[in-house]
């Protein structure tokens, strides 16, 4: 892929997580160490985005 | 006794603070580069510290877990949209900067009176934060109300503690500038960490063991807490991610962030934190968890109390040393960011109505200009709080859905091929009378969307037809008003 659609496809991933895929992951069960379903949903995704974010950031540059 | 040893520490903390901030600008001549962006030369780190520090303020550390509180899941919608006006920022905070490096651009406003060769547009977003701005100080004074009550022990008048806080950083901010406010997110950032991680861990670990303990007192008394509402019910699923969208899109819309994008130092820098700052969101989860352990340790604050909800656990259940120690850290999370939105207010005000107006001579009269506007903003949100503190979950909600009709005109702004003037503005306006209807109304979300979200789809809508309408002459129009043009 041109790095330009590179950075764009990793960006695109975390943003629909954390929108779109809130309103599947919206459940209690399982609970993840405690955690309701979707709250581990949620910070699992914030915890990958700076990944994410890093390729994206190295398509750019290299 | 109590009430002496609390708030002892926090004028200790604060002083403390102001010292440490007033280090980090000795010996640097003020002028308006360097009061307003810092010189342009702000490292990653600085700003890094800066752009959380305005970001983490009163709401993250007490109204977070208020919302946690008061209503549940809903409020897992904040450590969404951060992330994702980061993800945005990847892209469009560096764009931003290199433009404004190369136009010289100081305030966020400067960026419309520029980019779309317009005086008047550039004014309409300077009033427009300044009014959001407002707002969101009285917000903070909120804050340092809820605190310093609490750390006073009913013993002091909270309107006497008010003013001498406030007035302290307005003077803070009116001496150092933006730099002074960046050196002090340092002391800020590191109290705020150990404050949200004794009420977000030490406290759910007193009461129930654990926070998943919490979690699991919590679930038994409010089965449904813990999960998002259907998509029509108020604050529902549909109302959470149409929130997220809108405030993610406005994150970086206030005038305090536009500058601390110019003031970064190269576009790297800028991309470099978009990566890194989601990690500053975890912090969220621990509030949250503060704000369940309160919902099941002093169950019944209503409305606005809810926002006191962890501080009265520390104060009910805690030595007097600890109370102090945790408002001392909230204290700062109010006055660091408090202190960067005057700035921004002011210099908007300063820059783009006084200035480019010719209404000040040199850039000598402007920086004291802008010095005298953060005495005026000040006094400004003072009396707003001192006045119509009851309604000012509402008017913040307005600040915010506001500030975001500044999106559209951002994100094109960076284009090459930009729509004039008179679209962007009238798609702003068309978006504040939306909002203005809705807020008439008292309506904050139609059919579970957040209204706000409907002003920006008006907005929208208004400035592709405004900028499809072929015009004769309007061109010329716009050279003519504009201080210069610009050729992208």
């Amino acid at each position: 892929m041109p790095p330009r659609v590179t950075a764009v496809v990793c960006a695109a991933i975390p943003v629909l997580a954390l929108t779109l895929g809130v309103v599947l992951a919206n459940w209690l069960e399982p609970r993840i160490l405690g955690l309701p379903f979707v709250l581990a949903w949620i910070v699992a995704w914030v915890l990958l985005t700076p990944a994410f974010m890093w390729v994206a950031y190295r398509s750019r540059t290299s | 006794m109590n009430a002496a040893v609390a708030l002892g520490i926090v004028a200790l903390v604060v002083v403390g603070t102001v010292l440490f901030g007033l280090r980090g600008v000795r010996g640097v001549v003020m002028d308006p580069q360097e009061y307003i962006v810092g010189g342009r030369r702000m490292g990653a780190l600085l700003l890094w510290l800066l752009l959380a520090g305005e970001i983490y303020t009163t709401f993250t550390f007490l109204g977070a877990a208020g919302w946690a509180y008061g209503k549940g899941a809903p409020a897992y919608y904040i450590l969404c949209y951060g992330t994702i006006a980061y993800v945005i920022s990847f892209f469009l905070a560096p764009a931003i900067h290199r433009i404004a490096r190369e136009r010289g651009m100081l305030t966020g406003p400067d960026f419309f009176t520029d980019r779309y060769g317009s005086r008047p547009l550039g004014a309409l977003v300077a009033l427009l934060g300044f009014l959001m701005l407002v707002p969101y100080v009285t917000l903070q004074l909120t804050g340092l109300q809820i605190l310093l009550q609490i750390a006073g022990f009913g013993t002091i008048n909270p309107l006497a503690a008010v003013a001498i806080g406030f007035f302290v950083v307005a003077i803070f901010t009116f001496v150092t500038g933006l730099r002074g406010a960046a050196f002090a997110s340092i002391i800020k950032d590191a109290l705020v960490l150990l404050g949200v991680m004794f009420a977000g861990l030490v406290l759910p670990a007193h009461f129930f063991g654990s926070p998943a303990g919490a979690l699991d007192a919590v679930l038994r008394d409010h089965p449904n807490w813990l999960t998002i509402a259907g998509p029509s019910a108020p604050n529902g699923i549909t109302w959470v991610v149409t929130t997220t969208i809108l405030t993610a899109c406005g994150f970086f819309m206030w005038p305090q962030s536009m500058a601390a994008i110019y003031s970064a130092r190269n576009e790297d820098t800028l991309r470099r934190n978009a990566i890194f700052l989601p990690f500053y969101q975890v912090m969220l989860l621990l509030v949250f968890f503060a704000g369940f352990t309160a919902l099941e340790v002093i169950p019944g604050l209503q409305g606005a109390a809810a926002d006191q909800s962890f501080m009265l656990v520390v104060q009910k259940y805690y030595p007097a040393w600890v109370v102090g120690g945790v408002a001392a850290a909230g204290t700062l999370a109010a006055l660091i960011p408090a202190s960067a939105q005057l700035l921004a207010a002011a210099s908007i005000v300063g820059k783009n109505v006084f200035a480019d107006y010719g209404l000040v001579r040199d850039a000598a009269a402007e920086t004291r200009t802008t010095r005298i506007l953060v005495l005026v903003v000040a006094l400004l949100a003072f009396a707003f709080w001192a006045l119509a503190r009851t309604t000012l979950v509402g008017l913040l909600l307005i600040g915010y859905n506001g500030i975001t009709q500044l999106f559209p005109g951002v994100v094109l702004g960076v284009m090459s091929r930009r729509p004039p003037a008179i679209a962007v503005g009238s798609g702003i306006v068309a978006g504040l009378i939306v909002l203005v209807y809705f807020a008439a109304m008292q309506q904050g979300q139609v059919a579970g969307i957040n209204t706000g979200l409907v002003a920006l789809a008006v907005n929208a809508a208004v400035l592709g037809v405004v900028a499809a309408v072929p015009r004769r002459g309007s061109v010329g129009a716009m050279r003519d008003e504009g201080p210069s043009t610009s050729s992208g």
